[in-house]
């Protein structure tokens, strides 16, 4: 074997590890929503025993189906990405391209929003909710989201703003496109990549979130990372079950990622034409 | 005889109303379920059950069993009293931290809720809570002959109670009692531990991690309900008093021979992992035979009886608290109990002590242990009069020898009302004792340095 091959080989096995190591608890949650009780208990651990989909039947069909909070989460996360999106698009714009009085301020306030620790706004995010009669509603909970997923787009959003050049924009504007046509059909194509990596960085934070939920949810709108605890109860954690729903949690987070993939590379490696910059 | 002969008309009534019934029959049972023979042993409590009819309250609960077995039998609550009960689950870490944001901002979310005893004070001081004794003495609320107030288990009752007023009645509770494997002690010729020196030495006996058998193993994960869950009773034992004076004192030597204690057992003769397990972990390594004895809550005895997880089934037995250095032997006293939100109207306070009165209840208390349909049956039951029934303690002996005996002994003659320190700073000290037993055990800091640690975090959270 030439020292070449070699190489690549070591270079193989190391990556093989590595993937191990990530894909682990993956694999791990996989397998033990695919065992009975005993067999999570095991030990030494199963790596081969009969697999079955009772958990899945359970949490999906049985009495505390977990559907319910699916379909919550998804009209959060959905709700939450595309309130976001249209928002933050503009603004992003605005930030990068406009020159108006204050855009440092604006720029840094944006910022500034992301510093506060969500543990000591969550009272007066709850007082407010309850005030106005929006606990344990959709638009409630989409509205808080909107507080921390809003900065966090922009901010992603104004760097892919930046890097179109401005000869772009300009060539739209001698041949008579307004400005809003030129953000439409110029700038929006451009950082289609952008938008991709921005959406599904959006959706995984509100699929994800977990805090603001448990306490201004209630039994109408229950998203699953909440209703995931009720298989972790004081008298004992059901394992099985609780890597079911986590599987099934993980999924529309995979899918989202795998169909948003090629914009997530592109965007990551940014547009094709460099040379942009803020105004 | 006339013929039957079904035209197209009669068989599409016919259909739709088999298909109504199928779909609303088990409901209209269910409903028919919660009448009169149900309701008779309520009815016969000399007040009226129906005062406040039509009111609607939220209850949050923890998704446990005991409750569930509790929100099944709502519809006869409802029919009882017309009051809808709205219950909401909660897991148990967050139910703390959503009902002290309901308390704080008096929005009156929840009119009550799975309450832990050692919040109450923290709860009083804020006068977030009412005081019960108001409805318990009202005749128009409350029938003392029948509610029988002096049956509730007086332990739990004293540790709801704050300066000798009650604030949550116990709704489900647990004792913390020694558990162990009988064939692994009798094949060494072992008894249980009447003393912690005796827990040390028979763990030691037992202990084979080549066999994969630990010799004992105690709540290590820290939190303030977790490894601060048997410290206290470690501490009181070897003579610890969390208050002298005005100042409550968590380094004296008392606690340090407390920590050394727990430390040592722990790291000689426990399995590493355990250092992070909760008591759901220690009753599953338990339950596979990995471990030979533990001392946590009689509650998980359902846990390690489970006959689809349990490999130990008929190898159970228990024993009290060992007592400590002090003679003393000091167990918790911890419950779920039910308090009134001061924040509600007074409609919505009466029936939410009506609630109350039928959960707590003795008639409730048996429908949702023996008495109760489904498969899980409740060992936290809060009258002193079910621990008595023969067939409450037919079913309660199922969980191994002398379960009853052991848990009724530590309930009436092992408690300590101050357990823990019952401070409102409570939640704080908690999660700061938590994190220097951590850090003792894990030998980050040695005993001494991590409770004097603790005491100088602990002394600015008193003044204020």
């Amino acid at each position: 074997m030439t020292a070449k091959r070699l190489r690549v080989f070591a270079l193989l096995a190391i990556s093989m590890v590595f993937l191990l190591a990530w894909t682990f608890p993956i694999i791990w949650s996989v397998m033990n929503s695919l065992k009975t009780d005993p067999d999570v208990l095991a030990y030494p651990p199963k790596l081969v025993f009969a697999p079955t989909l009772d958990a899945y039947r359970d949490v999906l069909f049985g009495s505390g189906s977990i559907l319910p909070n699916l379909l919550s989460s998804a009209i959060i996360s959905v709700g939450t990405t595309i309130v976001t999106m249209l928002m933050a698009v503009p603004a992003a714009y605005a930030l990068a391209r406009l020159r108006f009085r204050g855009k440092k301020f604006a720029g840094f306030y944006v910022l500034a929003t992301q510093m506060l620790p969500p543990v000591g706004i969550i009272i007066p995010y709850f007082l407010v909710l309850r005030n106005i009669g929006w606990i344990d509603t959709y638009q409630g909970i989409i509205l808080i989201y909107l507080s921390f997923s809003l900065p966090f787009a922009i901010w992603l959003l104004v760097s892919y703003f930046e890097d179109i050049p401005f000869e772009m924009e300009e060539a739209a504007y001698l041949d008579g496109a307004s400005r809003l046509k030129t953000l439409w059909r110029i700038i929006i194509p451009q950082v289609r990549g952008g938008i991709a990596v921005t959406v599904v960085f959006v959706f995984l934070n509100a699929w994800n979130e977990f805090l603001f939920a448990v306490v201004l949810s209630g039994n109408t709108v229950r998203p699953v990372t909440v209703a995931m605890f009720n298989f972790v109860s004081v008298e004992q954690t059901l394992w099985a079950k609780l890597a079911a729903v986590s599987v099934l949690a993980m999924l529309p987070v995979v899918v989202l990622g795998v169909v948003a993939q090629k914009h997530i590379v592109k965007g990551l490696t940014v547009g094709a034409v460099k040379g942009g910059g803020r105004r | 005889m006339t013929s039957f002969k079904p035209t197209r008309r009669t068989l599409l009534k016919t259909g739709t109303a088999a298909a109504a019934f199928a779909t609303l029959g088990p409901a209209f049972l269910r409903q028919a379920a919660a009448q009169d023979a149900d309701l008779a042993p309520y009815k016969s409590a000399q007040i009226d059950w129906q005062q406040v009819s039509g009111e609607t309250i939220t209850v949050a609960v923890i998704p446990a069993s005991y409750f569930e077995n509790l929100i099944t039998l709502a519809p006869q609550f409802k029919a009882l009293t017309g009051i809808d009960v709205r219950f909401e689950k909660i897991p148990p870490a967050q139910i703390r931290q959503k009902s002290v944001i309901d308390l704080t901002s008096k929005t009156g979310t929840y009119a009550t809720h799975a309450a832990d005893p050692m919040y109450y004070a923290l709860y009083v001081a804020n006068k977030w809570v009412e005081p019960l004794d108001t409805y318990l003495n009202d005749k128009s609320l409350t029938d003392q002959a029948w509610f029988k107030f002096d049956d509730v288990i007086p332990a739990w009752r004293s540790a709801n109670g704050i300066n000798g007023k009650l604030y949550g009645m116990p709704y489900d509770g647990e004792v913390t009692i020694q558990v162990y494997r009988k064939d692994l002690y009798d094949a060494k010729g072992l008894k249980p531990a009447d003393t912690l020196e005796a827990y040390m030495s028979n763990a030691a006996a037992l202990n084979t991690p080549n066999d994969r058998i630990w010799g004992a193993a105690l709540r290590g994960v820290a939190g303030a309900g977790q490894n601060m869950y048997i410290y206290p009773s470690i501490f009181r034992e070897f003579g610890g008093d969390w208050m002298k004076g005005d100042k409550l004192t968590v380094n004296g030597p008392e606690a340090e021979a407390a920590l050394a204690w727990y430390v040592d057992i722990m790291k000689k003769y426990a399995p590493t992992a355990a250092a992070n397990w909760n008591w759901p972990d220690i009753a599953d390594a338990f339950s596979q035979g990995t471990v030979a004895s533990y001392i946590d809550a009689h509650s998980s005895a359902s846990v390690i009886n489970n006959p689809e997880k349990s490999k130990i089934i008929g190898k159970v037995a228990y024993a009290r608290w060992p007592k400590g250095p002090s003679g003393k032997r000091t167990t918790s006293i911890w419950n779920w109990g039910f308090p009134i939100n001061s924040a509600l109207p007074e409609k919505k306070r009466k029936a939410t002590w009506l609630f109350i009165q039928w959960a707590t209840s003795a008639e409730t208390q048996a429908r949702t242990a023996h008495k109760f349909a489904g498969p899980t049956k409740r060992s936290g039951v809060n009258r002193t009069s079910i621990w008595k029934d023969p067939d409450y303690i037919k079913l309660m002996n199922g969980f191994g020898d002398n379960f009853v005996e052991a848990t009724m002994g530590a309930l009436q003659d092992d408690t300590d009302v101050d357990w823990r320190p019952r401070v409102p700073q409570w939640p704080a000290i908690g999660d700061t004792m938590a994190t220097a037993i951590q850090s003792a055990l894990s030998g980050q800091a040695t005993i001494k340095a991590a409770l004097d640690d603790a005491q100088r975090r602990i002394e600015p959270m008193m003044r204020g």
